[in-house]
């Protein structure tokens, strides 16, 4: 019998906080997940009490390198509430467009990774290759590939011109027909659909008790989305499908993300066709805040983003909470994983589109010899075949 | 604009934002009723107030059913931080309890996973203080 220990993580630069996963199994079914934490806690929360307002924004937009603009959009518009300020609508519509790039190529990403530890290498090299033309366009519209950093307080940064949307339109021609193709691949092809289907299944009821949240409570079939529900920056003028899956497994999570990348462009379209007239940059921003607090919710590509400010007045904050997607999606499904075969850990994980880096060491413990042998998740989910 | 859950009264105070204080002996019949309402506990964020020498806990569930995120409040003493753990009820709320336990020492009677170093890094536990209490000194 082999006793298998995965730990996974502990460095995490999406989370504020790092996680280790120790997946034990007997073998090939998985007796036992343990959630680790605790590596490298930044204190983010702390810092940005420690500083103003405004300097806050350049410390949210760091939370999270995949994205970046949807903590900024979180992090301004409870400021904006509390600030009394209203964004200029030119500038809701550039927020929109540049959140919504961020979705795209985060999808993609995590699609390519998917296909990665399936062991489909093709599929991941192509849909990185294809990825790139978005950050190729987030570069045109903030000036940096990974890090938009476009948002201010009432507005944005930079303006839009009309080259660069003319630009944006004609890429994005050809990102969504690479888009469709990689929804078929994933909904079509024998392999994906064996390896993801009926693999990690979380139930509608179970999703909600577990406050899973984004795709994942999507694919569980809870129509739950911030942009609908909760509509901010420029959606609620934008009309869009929320896109819900029944089935629930690693299959339906994935799928929900391809055909939402491709709502993306559509939103994006829209957007660009519709954007008002007049500035989006702010001629002045406000530095202090009136006491209150704000709850400002904001869909990232992994799900619910929330931001809880309390002021109590002036140009600091008092208190700022943030909870990211995947602290929910990681650390209340650990029990989605028990009873399944070795091989298909990762393929759950991965399908929870988690932020976390380092996840690539493995060790496979022999328990008559004590031998122990490192392998990484790719090597990992071939276990099963050897 | 109000909610009536059970019956505790939930004002709204800003669009799609509904807010109740309940009493700790309150919290977990209050967290019954919410659940009902298809939400899920998006998280709970502690404010520390030294100056009334309270905790303030925020229970921030959103309702799918609703379109509304509903907030329950709940106040405790600084000098002894004690409130009956909702995990049994939602397993999300697992997670947002250990965090706040170890960011800002309050006590979720009947979590059995509360742990020092969840989060907080070794020295900070070492040296006995909760990182997010304003006079922690961090």
């Amino acid at each position: 019998m082999v006793i298998v220990e995965i730990p996974i993580g502990p460095q995490h630069p999406a989370l504020h906080e790092p996680i280790m996963l120790r997946v034990r199994t007997e073998g090939e079914e998985v007796v036992e997940v343990a959630v680790n934490t605790g590596y490298n806690h930044r204190g983010i929360e702390k810092l940005l009490e420690k500083n103003s307002w405004i300097r806050g924004m350049y410390i949210a937009g760091r939370v999270c390198g995949i994205c970046n603009a949807v903590h900024i959009q979180a992090y301004v518009q409870g400021v904006e509430k509390l600030m009394g300020v209203e964004p200029l609508p030119r500038a809701n519509y550039i927020r929109t467009i540049v959140m919504e790039l961020e979705r795209i190529h985060s999808h993609m990403l995590i699609s390519a990774v998917m296909a990665e530890i399936i062991g489909f290498d093709t599929l991941f090299m192509l849909l990185m290759r294809d990825r790139e033309r978005i950050m190729y366009l987030k570069e045109l519209v903030t000036g940096s590939r990974v890090h938009a950093d476009i948002h201010t307080v009432g507005g944005v940064k930079r303006d839009l011109d009309e080259v660069r949307r003319d630009k944006i339109l004609s890429e994005l021609e050809k990102v969504e027909e690479r888009l469709k193709y990689y929804k078929n691949v994933y909904e079509n092809d024998y392999t994906i659909v064996k390896r993801l289907s009926e693999v990690g299944t979380i139930s509608k009821s179970n999703a909600l008790k577990m406050s899973v949240v984004g795709p994942t409570l999507r694919g569980s079939g809870v129509r739950s989305d911030v942009r609908s529900d909760d509509p901010y920056a420029a959606y609620p003028e934008i009309s869009f499908n929320v896109v819900v899956r029944d089935e629930g497994d690693s299959w339906a999570r994935m799928i929900v993300r391809l055909e939402e990348a491709l709502e993306s462009v559509n939103i994006i379209r829209h957007a660009i066709e519709s954007l008002p007239q007049g500035p989006a940059i702010p001629k002045t921003i406000p530095r202090s805040a009136k006491p209150g607090e704000a709850i400002s919710r904001v869909e990232a590509p992994r799900g619910e983003l929330i931001y809880h400010l309390v002021s109590v007045g002036g140009p600091n904050p008092y208190r700022v909470k943030i909870r990211t997607p995947s602290f929910m999606n990681i650390l209340n499904t650990d029990s989605v994983y028990l009873g399944h075969r070795l091989a298909d850990v990762p393929v759950i994980f991965a399908s929870y589109d988690p932020c976390i880096s380092c996840t690539e060491r493995v060790v496979v413990i022999d328990e008559k010899t004590g031998e122990k042998t490192y392998m990484n998740l790719r090597e990992l989910a071939r276990v099963e075949s050897r | 604009m109000s909610l009536l859950l059970g019956d505790v009264r939930f004002e709204e105070v800003s669009p799609r934002r509904f807010v109740a204080t309940v009493t700790k002996h309150e919290l977990r019949k209050t967290v019954e009723v919410v659940v009902k309402e298809d939400s899920y506990l998006s998280t709970i964020t502690a404010v520390d107030i030294p100056k009334d020498g309270k905790i303030e806990l925020n229970y921030i569930f959103w309702s799918v059913k609703y379109k509304a995120a509903i907030v329950v409040k709940v106040l405790v003493d600084r000098s002894d931080p004690v409130v009956p753990s909702i995990s049994d009820i939602v397993r999300g709320a697992v997670g947002s309890e250990v965090e706040v336990y170890d960011l800002m020492g309050v006590i979720f009677q009947e979590n059995g996973r509360l742990r020092r170093g969840f989060l907080a890094p070794e020295d900070i536990v070492a040296r006995e203080i909760y990182p997010l209490r304003k006079d922690s000194g961090v």
